[in-house]
């Protein structure tokens, strides 16, 4: 056993000497899309990655033309690498092809979509393209505004989306996935932009959009919940362009094969590389912390009279595992993770390392509160591109019917669904890289994901179902119902059996009716209540939701309509302050 | 003046040529990411055939035009409301980032002033599209699909929002309840012939009508209950006919003012219907959009459909625009 953990260290020592510097995982990522392995055509990625390093114009000027007369496809996802490209071109391309790619925002109009990501790509290229042509006509744009307009229209939004980002947080916050298309539009403007207010803004909210990442990342495993993730990117949570980002920027983890092309266009753009404050605050997991978050929910247009509504998250991090999550409900109408358990891993390719579970919920009215879809085509629009919205075995999602509380490494999770739901279950996902699994007849269940014990306690009866590819579905059809989870590091007992034993000597009581109600005493010591529909206790004391910081904790610090943003680390200390446009990096004493 | 009072008082001039426009997006076998096959707005040449007409855009729900100069369409589309002018070639965006994913729009045929509907309430420009202002107020939900001037009265307007029928009589200063509480409409339409009589289409609870110019609706039968009511269409050619459209409702014609109702669907593929049209030229002429099938055209009233073009389409808003001759 010795030997093997001997060697386990040598492999990963290895791989950690392999990893080369920022510059070279910069140059990394770009050679992968500038020489693909695939003898496909070129795209765009291709062609932007190429001109980077100021290779083949030739190639790229007649490819460029071969895809802008196929006409172009995508909207905002065509705007920003032809932005990219546009401005990578610095004299390669030639005549024909630039006129071919002035002609196109003339004669395609991309639509602006209905999501956050597709506004700020929208108008980042929208901003960054009239910047270029400076003095074009209305007739010379596809929406016949004139540059000085597009300009305008642009950078009042951009800076719009900064203030409420900074004051409110994210809409589509945390997502291990659309996190790139922010940090894509950013990096542009950082190295773009010529006003310097947009180009020092668009810098700042790089180090806060990377501060939002590294307080919650596990060695370059980006961990929930999550605003919108994939189905199967909840399970291998690593398999995340999250990833891709965690590596280029602290060398943590493994980047995708290839990394996916929105870390591509940020490397092309600004590359920039995070301070050392955000370095430290990333792989720094000496000692166990809890992190809040305060976000706030999609544009609900329908069914709300406010509209964001608030996302309070917490996340506990430590180095063998992180737990976290969102106080439940549907805060998104498609791809929400609302919690889970998630353990460190060596290599986290493959392997499946998180557990949770939710309410398999969609409906109209959901969707209807976020979406603009005729009635009888919603959910069908919906599947339509997120294939399991609507199926009862699916793994991401929220529920009106879910409420969560954590403390520390304690989640208690609650559900009560009305009679007559679709679905009338809950799901659990028990990853097929647990170990030691056992049920105890005491109710609890008990395994191990790398270094993270995990005790899980469901409050109904429940049996387990298959899942294609590996790994089980814990199945609970009962309306009321719940999961209290509690976890705890390999380092903190002896074994397994003592693990269980000290579970089982903990207090825990729970009630179904007339609402789920638990009050249990954590392994942590805290006295925990929670009731569905009231507000969880600690010790006695309810949970302070009117004072939820935008950030907390001991990495990053943020105080709600602050517009400001402290990171600190030892004795660094970064402060953000976006209503005076200044970064002061001023050390602790 | 004594020709707008004439405008007022007539749904359509006189003995004019109209060509139809379809809103519409080409979605069968689209999927997200892919290329857009040719959508946004088509319209019918004199030689029957369908032509699109700029740019391709996915989402494009409704569009009107201001009859003192129809040669200018104003669309409701996600990213604004579009002025659509040159034959349907030349676009300008009038909006900005202050509103999104447009329902519907009318304009006020008394006053040229063009009113939209979008997902947080209703704007008005009382000047071309220059300038935008909330028209909205005193309305408690925001998200409103349908808007439609009443074509007597300049700045009197009725809305449906999701929670009901609302009426104002001051260009959307304030609003009233009107009816249908509770539900959420979808679509809301003025007799071509007796401007006092409205019907409007709700999600779930039916029909509502109006007999009172619109001060207040009433449930009208079962037709659509249950179901979602996608359209609306007055004939112009006959006083008392009317049909509506929607899924599971397919085409439903009333010859009596919407007192009885007759589903029309033999030869429809299916009764899963966005839209519905009179042609106001040609008594008996009738348009209807199947989900992703075809735009189906009828020469008796609906007894009888064919496929007339735009497969694998939905048209959400069919509208029939004077002619303009230069």
């Amino acid at each position: 056993m010795k030997r093997l953990a001997g060697l386990t260290l040598i492999a990963c020592a290895a791989l950690h000497a392999a990893t080369p510097d920022f510059a070279g995982r910069v140059r990394f990522t770009i050679d992968a899309y500038a020489h693909p392995k695939s003898t496909a055509p070129l795209g765009y990625a291709n062609i932007a990655a190429k001109l980077k390093l100021h290779e083949d114009p030739a190639l790229c000027s007649r490819r460029l033309e071969e895809l802008l007369a196929a006409g172009p496809t995508g909207d905002m996802f065509w705007m920003f690498p032809v932005t990219a490209i546009a401005y990578l071109d610095q004299g390669q391309l030639t005549e024909s092809a630039r006129g071919a790619l002035s002609r196109a925002w003339r004669t395609y109009m991309p639509y602006r979509g209905d999501t956050e990501n597709h506004w700020l790509l929208y108008y980042t290229s929208m901003y960054l393209m009239a910047q270029l042509w400076p003095d074009r006509a209305g007739a010379e744009w596809f929406n016949g505004k004139s540059s000085r307009e597009n300009r305008e229209e642009a950078e009042s939004w951009i800076n719009g989306w900064v203030k409420l980002t900074t004051t409110r947080g994210q809409g589509e916050y945390d997502s291990p996935h659309y996190m790139g298309l922010y940090l894509l539009s950013m990096s542009y403007l950082a190295e773009w932009a010529h006003d310097p207010a947009m180009k020092k803004r668009a810098g700042m909210m790089l180090d806060y959009l990377i501060a939002d990442y590294a307080a919650e990342s596990l060695d370059g495993v980006f961990v929930g919940a999550h605003s919108r993730v994939y189905d199967h990117p909840a399970l291998e949570k690593w398999n995340n362009v999250s990833s891709d980002f965690g590596w280029v920027w602290f060398g943590q983890g493994y980047p995708m094969s290839p990394p996916d092309n929105y870390v591509l266009f940020y490397t092309v753009a600004s590359a920039y590389q995070p301070p050392e404050v955000l370095r430290l605050i990333a792989t720094d997991r000496d000692r166990p912390y809890t992190h809040y978050e305060r976000k706030r929910t999609r544009n609900r247009w329908r069914f709300f009279d406010d509209l964001h509504g608030p996302v309070y998250k917490t996340t506990y991090m430590r180095r063998e595992y992180a737990v976290s999550s969102d106080q439940g409900g549907t805060l998104q109408p498609i791809q929400e993770h609302s919690w889970d358990v998630t353990w460190h891993v060596p290599d986290p390719r493959g392997v499946e390392n998180t557990l949770f579970t939710l309410h398999p919920y969609s409906s109209l009215h959901e969707l209807q509160t976020y979406f603009t879809f005729p009635p009888d085509q919603g959910i069908a629009e919906v599947v339509s591109s997120k294939k399991s919205y609507d199926s009862p075995d699916k793994f991401v999602g929220g529920s009106p019917y879910e409420e969560i509380f954590q403390n520390e490494d304690t989640v208690i999770v609650l559900y009560d669904i009305p009679e007559g739901t679709r679905f009338p279950h809950i799901n659990g996902f028990f990853s097929k890289d647990l170990a030691e699994v056992r049920e105890d007849p005491s109710g609890w269940i008990f395994a191990r994901g790398g270094d993270a014990l995990i005790a899980c306690h469901p409050l109904q009866p429940y049996t387990w179902k298959p899942i294609e590819g590996g790994g089980r579905r814990l199945f609970s059809p009962y309306l009321r119902n719940g999961m209290v989870v509690q976890v705890a590091a390999r380092s903190e007992f002896p074994d397994m059996d003592a693990f269980r034993r000290a579970i089982l000597g903990l207090k825990l009581e729970y009630r179904l009716s007339p609402a789920p109600h638990v009050r249990m005493v954590s392994l942590r010591g805290r006295t925990l209540e929670f009731t569905y529909g009231e507000t969880p206790r600690v010790n006695g004391v309810a949970l302070d939701y009117a004072h939820w910081p935008l950030f907390g904790g001991p990495f990053v610090r943020a105080d709600v309509d602050s517009e400001r943003l402290e990171m600190r680390h030892g004795n660094l200390r970064r402060t953000l302050d976006f209503h005076t446009l200044t970064v002061a990096d001023s050390p602790l004493r | 003046m004594r020709w707008l009072l004439l405008l007022a008082l007539l749904p359509y001039p006189a003995r004019a040529q109209f060509t139809l426009y379809a809103c519409m997006v080409t979605s069968k076998g689209y999927v997200v990411g892919a290329k857009l096959p040719p959508s946004g707005i088509f319209f019918k040449t004199p030689a029957g055939e369908w032509r699109h007409a700029g740019f391709n855009h996915p989402f494009i729900n409704a569009l009107d035009y201001d009859p003192r100069d129809p040669s200018v369409l104003y669309v409701a589309a996600g990213n604004g409301l579009i002025r659509v002018s040159g034959g349907g070639e030349r676009w300008r965006i009038l909006t900005g980032s202050d509103v999104t994913e447009l329902q519907d729009v009318a304009v006020d045929p008394n006053s040229g002033d063009i009113y939209f509907t979008h997902t947080q309430g209703i704007r008005v420009s009382r000047d071309g599209g220059a300038t935008w202002s909330d028209a909205s107020a005193g309305l408690h939900s925001k998200y409103t699909q349908a808007i439609r001037v009443d074509r007597r009265r300049k700045g009197v307007l009725i809305a449906g929002n999701e929670e009901g029928i609302f009426r104002s009589e001051n260009g959307g200063q304030s609003w009233k309840l009107a009816g249908a509480a509770g539900y959420q409409v979808l679509h809301v339409e003025q007799s071509t012939h007796d401007a006092c009589f409205w019907m409007a289409g709700t999600q779930g609870g039916g029909l509502f009508t109006s007999t009172d110019c619109g001060a207040t609706f009433e449930s009208s039968g079962d037709l659509g209950v249950g179901r979602n009511v996608a359209d609306i269409a007055f004939d112009p050619t006959a006083q008392k006919r009317v049909a509506v459209a929607g899924w599971g409702i397919g085409i439903a014609v009333s010859d009596d003012g919407g007192k009885t109702w007759e589903e029309r669907n033999a030869g429809l593929p299916s009764t899963r219907v966005w839209s519905v049209a009179f042609d106001p030229t040609h008594p008996g002429r009738m348009y209807a959009s199947v989900h992703e099938e075809a735009l189906y055209i009828s020469q008796d009233y609906g007894h009888t459909w064919r496929k007339d073009g735009l497969e694998g389409s939905r048209v959400w808003r069919m509208r029939f625009v004077p002619e303009v001759k230069r």
